[in-house]
Parts: structure tokens; sequence; C-alpha cells
């Protein structure tokens, strides 16, 4: 069979696309391979969108190669959108639509046919857990059910390669789980993922490798773990201050920290760790903080260091 | 157990691949409105049989002619106003709420994609024409030729008006722009352009405008298929028409080809 002849694998080389002044991705190199979830991380405006847009066609770069498997996705746009199926970051425009209706249009749009797709749906359902709104329409749903629906409809089908931009907004915690099943399903079936996030924590479970980009430029690329080396032998000491507390002079062996609200972040060396609690705990006799939590450094502490977007740390303590 | 199926080898092309985009479009475009789609129906029977009852009750005896130019031009206003307002409007809206990225993401050839949008225009503005066209036969017992050249007439305006719509709002980023222009064109469709009265009431300067636009020329085919002896030079008509619904398949071509 032809399936050995091709490496399907998105490769893209030394992308750069500017709108006007902007250098929106400022000379991109990356390689997703078959079968693995690719996480995107960087803050609003780092390029992300860009980036997709133009693998899926919606975009040409101004220089710079898109490949997958032999197809050029910059010359052939029309390859681009058959290979690749996208989730956008906003709801999809399915009012009117019953949610398998979504799914089966969505799916034979695609190219799946019929018999193959209805029962690629009924599986999606129950899969995500959205079996009671199978028949509702649209405008109905819940923001979360509308969202795991926009996820059935671009997967029933796939192609080559999903790409998926902010996949679990407004989805409830529990079915989040279910969803980042179906991604790794996905990638089992040997479907490469493209995921768009700024929440880290979600992307460092679900993700194989990542990179993170920032103002257009690639700053770092591994798997979480390869990312988090440098990270080792620290710990993060999380400072739960007291409302309308300034931040307390630091001890020297703070190497560095964030705040964000009433959440004091620090990263201190694994050998401090004692002196560490003892600090949080006077902070505390002394009103001067509720509680603390001492813990493994995380790829957020990395994602914070590499783009200084100290937002994520924000929802991840409102979280 | 799964029943995701491995992605076949070769990218899908020719004539089945573009049927089959075309009737998946075309169920896309009436189950996206299927909400509205009564209702939009419903709204063009009321405002076609509206319009050439209203003339009736303005003016109690209306000449014939009068009668003849009101109730054909009627046609072309319902058969029109969807292509080029209420298309443009949809576009807007899916640009302004952000789903414009994911139609256009889908894997479908373009020209099967603005095909589906004329055909879905077709079902929502025929019976509207065709109860305003009984509604005028009944009122005003007009004096009809009714010949084939109707059914080029009506496509040939219906495509060109859909097409002038769709390259309009494909081509305008801004989302308010587009509804203002819409907007803006309502009044010139049924208050300045020679559709529901002779070019000869209009200001001189305005006739020879309208010459050139694709309005008047709409007007004058479908009245040359349902007339006799009204219509002159229904040639130049068809031509104008023509290269207005080329000019915006162009533009159309080239706007959805851009990628940024």
């Amino acid at each position: 069979m032809a399936e050995a002849e091709h490496d399907w694998s998105l490769r893209v080389r030394d992308l750069v696309k500017s709108f006007k002044e902007v250098r929106a991705n400022d000379g991109i190199d990356l390689t997703v391979e078959p079968g693995e979830v690719y996480g995107l991380l960087g803050p609003n405006g780092a390029g992300k969108s860009t980036l997709v847009k133009q693998v899926i066609g919606l975009l040409a770069p101004d220089s710079g190669t898109i490949t997958l498997g032999p197809h050029d996705l910059v010359a052939d746009p029309d390859a681009a959108r058959q290979l690749c199926s996208y989730l956008p970051q906003a709801q999809m425009p399915i009012a009117s639509f019953r949610s398998r209706e979504a799914i089966d249009i969505t799916g034979m749009i695609r190219g799946g046919d019929r018999e193959t797709v209805a029962r690629r749906r009924d599986e999606l359902i129950e899969a995500l857990d959205i079996g009671e709104w199978r028949d509702t329409v649209g405008a109905k749903l819940s923001g979360g059910v509308r969202r795991l629906v926009g996820f059935a409809m671009v997967t029933a089908c796939p192609g080559r390669m999903v790409v998926l931009d902010e996949p679990t907004n407004d989805v409830d915690p529990l079915r989040r789980r279910l969803l980042w099943q179906e991604v790794r399903r996905l990638g089992d079936a040997g479907v490469a993922v493209l995921l768009v996030t700024h929440n880290v924590m979600e992307a460092e479970k679900a993700v194989d490798r990542l990179a993170v980009i920032d103002r257009g430029r690639l700053l770092a690329e591994g798997t979480p773990s390869s990312l988090k080396a440098e990270d080792r032998g620290r710990l993060r000491l999380q400072v739960m201050l007291a409302p309308r507390v300034e931040t307390p002079e630091l001890p020297a062996f703070v190497q560095h920290h964030t705040r964000v609200g009433h959440n004091l972040m620090t990263v201190i060396a694994e050998e401090e760790a004692v002196h560490a609690i003892g600090w949080a705990q006077e902070l505390i006799g002394l009103g001067l903080a509720e509680e603390y939590a001492l813990g493994a450094t995380t790829l957020e502490d990395v994602y914070i260091r590499l783009t200084g977007d100290v937002e994520a740390a924000g929802r991840e303590a409102a979280s | 157990m799964t029943t995701l199926a491995a992605p076949g080898e070769a990218l899908r092309s020719g004539p089945g691949y573009w049927w089959h985009s075309y009737r998946m479009m075309l169920r896309w475009e009436l189950t996206s409105l299927r909400m509205v789609l009564a209702i939009t129906i419903i709204v063009q029977i009321l405002s076609g049989a509206g319009f050439v009852l209203a003339l009736g009750l303005f003016f109690g005896q209306v000449p014939p002619r009068a009668a003849l130019f009101v109730s054909t031009g009627v046609l072309v206003v319902t058969l029109v106003t969807i292509g080029l307002v209420l298309g443009p409007q949809l576009v807007a809206m899916q640009k302004a709420e952000k789903t414009y990225d994911f139609l256009w993401s889908l894997p479908v050839p373009r020209p099967t994609a603005a095909l589906a949008w004329v055909t879905t225009n077709l079902i929502l503005g025929l019976p509207g024409m065709a109860v305003a066209l009984g509604v005028a036969l009944l009122r005003y017992d007009l004096d009809l030729h009714v010949t084939w050249a109707i059914v080029p007439a009506v496509l040939l305006t219906l495509f060109t008006g859909t097409m002038v719509g769709y390259a309009l709002a494909h081509s305008l980023g801004n989302p308010m722009l587009i509804i203002a222009i819409t907007q803006m064109l309502i009044f010139v469709i049924i208050g300045f352009s020679p559709i529901s009265f002779p070019a000869e009431q209009l200001p001189g300067w305005l006739a020879a405008i309208h010459r050139w636009l694709p309005l008047a020329p709409m007007a004058d085919t479908v009245r040359a298929g349902l007339t006799q002896g009204v219509v002159e030079d229904v040639t130049r008509s068809y031509l104008v028409l023509g290269a207005w619904a080329a000019v915006s398949v162009g533009v159309t071509t080239v706007v959805l080809g851009r990628r940024g």
C-alpha cells in the first residue's frame, strides 16, 4: 500500500508572515509527526492564530514553507483544506442545526461517506457524553456543549491533521477529560493534532510535545519534561497573601517570583524547602498570608519564565 | 474500537467531488437558514404581492402601462433583494461572529459554495416572484406574453444579483460597512432604479448611469420575457448583465483566492 511511502509529518520551515510593520510569524520552524499531539502555547497576540491560518490555507506566508506529507500547503491551499480539519476559537455557526446534523454534514463535507460518518458521529456523541443534546438545535445548547459538538464536527472525518484552537473553552471539567481522551484517540489513529492554547496546565497533560511562541518567534520546543528540565532541582512555593497586603520583602533564596492578585508564586531551590516553609508560616503568623503550597515546578513556571505572561498564572490561580 | 478511518492517499478531485461538495453546501445553507427559511419566503411573498396591491390602493385606477411596469418590476426586486441585501448581511454576521474562517476552511471547491448560495437564493426568491405575478394578473388584468426567454432572464438576473452581493460581501472586511452599503442598496433598488418605472422618468444623468448598472438590464430582460413590444434592445441588456455577472464572478474568485 502507498501508505508507507509518505511521511505525513507537518513541516513548517522558516515561516515569515507580516501584517504591515508587525512580524506576526518571524522565522518559525516546527515539525508535527503523525499521531503526535503538539501544543502551541503563547500569550494573546503571540502569532499562534496567524501560524494556524497559514497551515489550513486561509493565509499565505510572506516566505517559508509548509508541507504535509507530499503536499505543499502554501502552493496548494485546497490540499490544506482537505487534509486539515479546523476547530476555531469562536463558536460554530450551527444555531439552526441539530447537533447530529451538524456533525453529519461537516463529516460528509470533509469527505466521509454517510454510513461511516453516522457511525463515527454516534461514537463521538457517546464518548463526549452529549447524547442528551443529540437532537437539540445549536441555538439552545450551552457554550460548552456547543463546543463539544464543534469538536465532533471537525473530527468526524479529520483528515491527516486536526487543528484545535482552545477546544476546551466553556467545557465542564468532566467532559474536558472526555475531550482530551478523544484527542488522544485521534493521535492513536495516526492523526497529527495541533493544539493551540494558552491554558498551560491542560496542555501539559494533553500534549506529547509543545512549542512556546511569543512575538512571532519560537522560544522553546520539546516534551513537557524536557522543557521543565532546566527547572529540575527547583520547587514552587505559592503563597496566598491576605487581602490588601503589599508583596512582602522576599528572602534571598527566592530565585524569581510573580504576583497575580493575592497569589504570590516563587521559585526556590529544593534544599531551601525547609527555610521556605518557615518563611511562609511566618507570613501566616504575621497575618500577611492565609495559606501556602509547596510543590514541583510546573510547565507554567517555564512558560512564565519564557514569555513573562503572568496572565496564565492568574488563570491558574483563579481555577 | 474506533470507526476513525485512515484518510485516503489521494486528494479528492473531479466532477464527483464538485457535485458532492455542491450538494453538501446546499444542505448546509438550507439548514443554516432553517429557522428563517419559511419566514423569509413569506416575507418575500408578502412584500412582492403587497407592493403590487399597494399601487392600486395609492392610485385607485392604475394606467395599464404603469401596472405592467410595476408588476414586472416587483418580480426583479423580489428576486435580487436576497442576493444583494440578505446575502451580504449574512456574510457580515459571519465576519462579526468570527465564524467566517471555519466556513472557508471547509474542503469544498469555492465555486460549488457560491453555486449552492445561488441555488438557495432561487429557492428563497421564486415563490415570492410567482405569487407577485399571480396577484398582479388577478388585480390588473395584465396583457402578458410569456415566452421561454423568461427562464434565462430570471436565472441570469438572480445569478448576477447574487454574485454582485457575494463579491461585495467578500471584498469588504468591515461587517458594519457591508451592512451600511446593503441598507443603502435597498433604497437604490426600490426608489432610484428604473425597475418598476421606465428610465425616461429619471433625470437624464441618472438614466445614463443606469444604462451601465445591472438593475435596469435585469428589469428589461425579465420584462422582455413576459411582455411584447415593451422592451427595446434586450440584447444590450443581456450583454450588460452578462458583463456584470462575469465581473462579479471574477472579483469573487480573486477575493476568495486571496489569502491575506
